[in-house]
């Protein structure tokens, strides 16, 4: 069920889970895209790999919809790069997300791992 | 908040190409360090970083395009939220100048309230199509004589627009007063006998029963009717069972067949109920009785020139079949609409005109006040271009102000409109199409802020572009006196004072030559002494009075007995009263020439008992009144008006002269010839304002056979009396119910109030242009006095410097009122100019004076200038107590 994927297409992630794990992972503090992707790539122990061609299309409608906003910064390496923090907006959308998944994962883990 | 402004400072000024392309290299570069560290070389590493985001240029477009999108969602938040700052901005600095905003926004709402509920009324009575299915296709057909037009006679009716292809259906009306006398009150109402495809013509079914049938609209048929829903519910309790029952009309039962809708009633003058004129033959070879009116429906794909064509080719034929009747004969048609509201357009657009005039004054005052504002706030406006403001910023924040100003005060003007209509449809004259429908609705709220608006861009664009333009760095070295820009300013403001005068000198200029005439009319001598005479009409049912003999006696009955009643010095007869509605004329051809229409002298007839020209004092000029003696069977004669004996007999002596008219002799060919037995002085029977036009009398027991056909058994009779008119006229409907129970005696009215109704219209149309122009008046003195008491505040110290160099007070009263001067005179000039062209507009409204009166325009012109010099002198004063130590301090 994790949402891994060597494939490009996106929809390989389960409908809104991406997005999900973004926000979480701003929800720690504001990151640029490859610090999004490494951090999750990392914490799951690289058993989610963060497509590129996924992510970046989701910052950017993230961003649109006000869930999340950018700031030029300087990055750990002196470079200029684009961070993103978590709104208010998006908090509450993580919120919803995160039960909708618990409603989801408890539902299909009902049939798959029976007591 | 503070992160998102800081984003818009830094961020959203790149363009989003660049946005995404560094982004990405970015992420590339951090990839690629990533797997040199695992041991790859640089080379490849890129390439792998690369390749991990699959088609990086389609994701890279991707982001592009939801980055552009994000942008423009930014930029009209950004905008609506500025509108929200510029809006709040201004409330707040309209609460802060409460003075200011209170003088503006009662200027204003008086403005913008007035053109809103004049141009309701125009909304209501012009605009409005009719409500019929098409209304376009709806026209009137009239009949063209001697360039006038006229009515329609029935042969020509039938024989010559009937037959019209290009009419889709076609109808003839004859409107009349009816007797409804059943259970309840006797009551006369207006109704109309009509062709049975009145109703096609105006596409209009009925709510209850049926409409006329092509059966109904026969002699001896037409016993039917059809009910407006006004006289439904009003008389009839709106009961559905009255469909199927009889009424009694002029005496006959008629059969009630079909109730109209409330639609139908389109105007509160229209008619109340309809029955079939029902044609006789002999009725539909009459071709020179013209009383008819005709309406028809185009053919969808017909035009009104077309049908016009064709008319005129029917015109044609019956001149040459019936020249006698018919000479000269065209026909001529115009929309129903145009046929309705007649000559109201010019005088509701006139009146619209000078109303808006006064907005322009009043918008004028605006800008001067704003302009003067503007000066003192331009310390303020120049902070705020220093702290980053720009100049387009600085001007819509102006402009927002003057919207919001203007918006406010079209709401209160609103109201004020509100009142104003109600007020406009209790004063005007009655008979004003539609009037009474002016109403608020969308149409005219729409107008309202469209005007406001309008008002917005004209006093705020001004101030607006100049704060723009403004130098701050003049600005703030000036000590926000604006200094440098005074003349610039000056000039501006004085153009403003220039027009607003010229505006009120036009308006002025109107009012007055309307004025003028007003006082014109009522030195006018209408031929007859109104005062003290008492009027009242009666109408004999036909189904009773069909004897000619018993008419007669029935009127000579009425009079005896009101002269009977005690206070009654004189009484008379007449079918035709001065002002009275309707009204019959006849072609008179003397003795001595053919026996041809062609050779007729269109007279107004008038059929009267003795003593009628005592009564009314009209003077009777050479030979004698008609008397007792003149009885049926006697010598015929007739008492012609002297402007008939100028145009049948000029330089002669009329007395004595024969003449012929109203219907031929016996035989029915040979000219029925009456002796004239007297002259007397021309009546202004139209109005005071109306010239008069030949007259003839006819005694009252020598009215020709068909004659109470045509004046449909009415008569007026007249009393000069010593009673009150409100004392009379019990007396006067107790003599009516003795000589024809039942019927209702109506019209009753002072002769003097006739004359009044008469000039109503005119009455009330100088009465508004005189407080429009009141109003502009006022408006622009105290547009003078604010642009010149601000010249004297923004010079008291150049005033001390003068002073005390040596300057008399006389010495700067002078120079206070020359600053005036040049813009009053420029605006009086200018004024003149635009009357000598404008005033033409109401020339129909004048009596007795040119468009161009040197004496009207003279007196407003002086007028003017002298309201100029006061309004400039209170400051001028003021500028004269200056105490120069005290002046040259301040600062």
């Amino acid at each position: 069920m994790a949402p891994t994927s060597s494939k490009p297409d996106p929809s390989g992630m389960l409908h809104g889970t991406l997005d999900a794990l973004v926000l979480k992972t701003l929800s720690w503090g504001s990151r640029h895209g490859y610090g999004i992707a490494k951090w999750i790539e990392d914490a799951t122990d690289e058993a989610v790999i963060v497509e590129e061609g996924s992510l970046y299309p989701a910052l950017y409608r993230m961003e649109r919809r006000g869930w999340i906003e950018a700031e030029w910064g300087i990055s750990e390496l002196g470079r200029k790069a684009k961070f993103y923090r978590i709104t208010a907006k998006g908090r509450r959308q993580l919120a919803s997300e995160t039960q909708e998944w618990a409603k989801f994962a408890s539902a299909v883990s009902k049939i798959l791992l029976p007591a | 908040m503070r992160f998102g402004e800081r984003l818009r400072s830094g961020l959203w000024k790149q363009r989003v190409e660049d946005e995404v392309d560094s982004e990405f290299e970015f992420h590339v570069e951090m990839r690629t360090r990533e797997y040199v560290a695992q041991g790859m070389s640089a080379g490849d590493a890129r390439e792998r970083a690369i390749r991990r985001f699959g088609d990086i240029n389609r994701v890279n477009h991707t982001c592009r395009d939801i980055g552009r999108l994000r942008d423009r969602d930014v930029r009209r938040t950004e905008y609506f939220s500025e509108i929200v700052q510029d809006v709040t901005f201004a409330v707040r600095q309209m609460i802060k100048n409460p003075a200011f905003t209170a003088v503006a926004v009662i200027t204003l709402a008086l403005g913008i309230g007035a053109t809103t509920a004049i141009f309701s009324a125009v909304k209501a009575v012009v605009l409005q199509p009719l409500p019929f299915p098409d209304p376009d296709r709806l026209l009137a057909v009239y009949e063209e004589y001697q360039g006038g037009r006229g009515n329609v006679s029935a042969g020509n009716y039938v024989d010559g627009i009937e037959p019209v292809q290009k009419f889709e259906s076609i109808t003839a009306v004859q409107y009349s007063s009816f007797n409804i006398s059943d259970a309840g009150q006797p009551e006369r109402v207006v109704g109309a006998r009509t062709t049975w495809g009145f109703f096609q013509v105006f596409s209009i079914a009925p709510v209850l029963g049926r409409v006329f049938t092509r059966d109904d609209d026969q002699p001896g048929r037409e016993q039917v009717v059809v009910l407006s829903h006004r006289l439904w519910t009003r008389r009839f309790g709106s009961d559905s069972a009255v469909v199927g029952k009889e009424i009694t009309l002029n005496g006959r039962p008629h059969e009630v067949v079909g109730v109209m809708p409330a639609t139908f009633d389109f105007t509160a003058q229209t008619e109340e109920l309809w029955v079939p004129i029902a044609f006789t033959p002999e009725r539909k070879t009459q071709h020179d009785e013209h009383y008819l009116q005709v309406y028809g429906r185009l053919k969808p794909d017909a035009t009104t020139a077309e049908a016009i064509a064709e008319l005129q080719i029917n015109a044609n034929h019956l001149r040459q079949t019936y020249p006698n009747d018919n000479p000269e004969l065209g026909f001529a048609a115009v929309t129903a609409l145009e046929e309705l509201v007649g000559d109201y357009p010019r005088r509701l657009y006139t009146l619209l005109g000078a109303v808006g005039f006064v907005l322009l004054i009043a918008c004028g005052n605006i800008a001067n006040l704003l302009l003067a504002r503007g000066a003192a706030r331009s310390t303020e406006l120049a902070i705020r271009t220093s702290l980053g403001a720009g100049r387009g910023r600085i001007a819509r924040q102006l402009l927002t102000e003057s919207v919001v100003l203007s918006i406010v005060s079209a709401a209160a003007g609103v109201v004020l409109a509100g009142w104003g209509i109600k007020a406009l449809v209790a004063a005007a004259p009655e008979g004003v199409p539609r009037l009474e429908q002016t109403a608020i609705d969308g149409g005219v709220l729409a107008f309202a802020v469209v005007v406001a608006l309008g008002c917005a861009l004209l006093f705020g664009l001004a101030p607006a572009i100049r704060a723009a333009r403004s130098d701050v760095q003049a600005m703030l070295k000036e000590g926000g006196r604006g200094g440098s820009l005074g003349g610039v300013r000056d000039r501006l403001r004085s153009t403003l004072i220039a027009a607003e005068l010229a505006l009120a000198l036009l308006l002025l200029v109107g009012a007055g030559l309307l004025i003028r005439s007003s006082l014109a009319l009522q030195r006018v001598n209408a031929g007859f002494d109104p005062s003290g005479v008492m009027s009242a009409r009666l109408a004999l049912p036909a189904a009773e009075f069909t004897d000619h003999d018993r008419i007669a006696l029935a009127f000579t009955q009425l009079a005896e007995r009101v002269k009977a009643i005690p206070g009654t010095e004189q009484t008379a007869l007449t079918t035709q009263i001065p002002m009275g509605p309707g009204g019959n004329s006849n072609g008179l051809i003397r003795e001595g020439v053919a026996f041809d229409q062609r050779n007729g002298i269109q007279s107004r007839l008038r059929i009267v008992s003795p003593g009628y020209f005592s009564t009314m004092r009209i003077p009777i000029i050479k030979g004698r009144d008609v008397s007792e003696a003149d009885r049926r069977g006697g010598l015929k004669v007739m008492i012609v008006s002297q402007s008939l004996a100028e145009a049948a007999f000029p330089g002669q002596d009329p007395i004595g002269k024969r003449i012929a008219c109203c219907e031929p002799a016996a035989d029915g060919k040979s000219p029925d010839y009456k002796t004239i037995v007297g002259m007397v002085g021309d009546v202004r029977w139209r109005g005071p304002g109306i010239a008069a036009t030949p007259e003839f009398y006819l005694p009252l027991a020598q009215a020709p056979r068909g004659s109470w056909e045509w004046v449909q058994r009415t008569m007026y009779v007249v009393v000069r009396t010593s009673l009150t008119p409100e004392a009379m006229s019990n007396p006067l409907r107790m003599a009516a119910a003795d000589v024809a129970p039942g019927v209702p005696l109506f019209g009753l009215m002072t002769m003097e109030q006739r004359v009044m109704n008469s000039l109503a219209t005119a009455k009330f149309n100088t009465l508004l242009l005189t407080l429009l122009s009141a109003i502009g008046l006022v408006l622009s003195a105290v547009g003078i006095y604010g642009v010149i008491a601000y010249f004297v505040t923004r010079r008291t110290q150049e005033i001390g410097v003068r002073m005390a160099l040596g300057a008399t007070r006389l010495d700067v009263v002078r120079l206070v009122i020359g600053q005036a001067a040049k813009p009053v005179a420029l605006g009086i000039v200018a004024g003149m100019i635009a009357s000598a062209f404008l005033t033409r507009i109401l020339s129909s409204q004048l009596f007795g004076v040119t468009p161009g009166d040197p004496v009207t325009f003279a007196i407003v012109a002086t007028t003017l200038a002298a309201v100029g010099l006061l309004a400039s002198l209170v400051p001028a004063t003021r500028a004269a107590t200056v105490n120069p130590t005290r002046a040259l301090h301040t600062n």
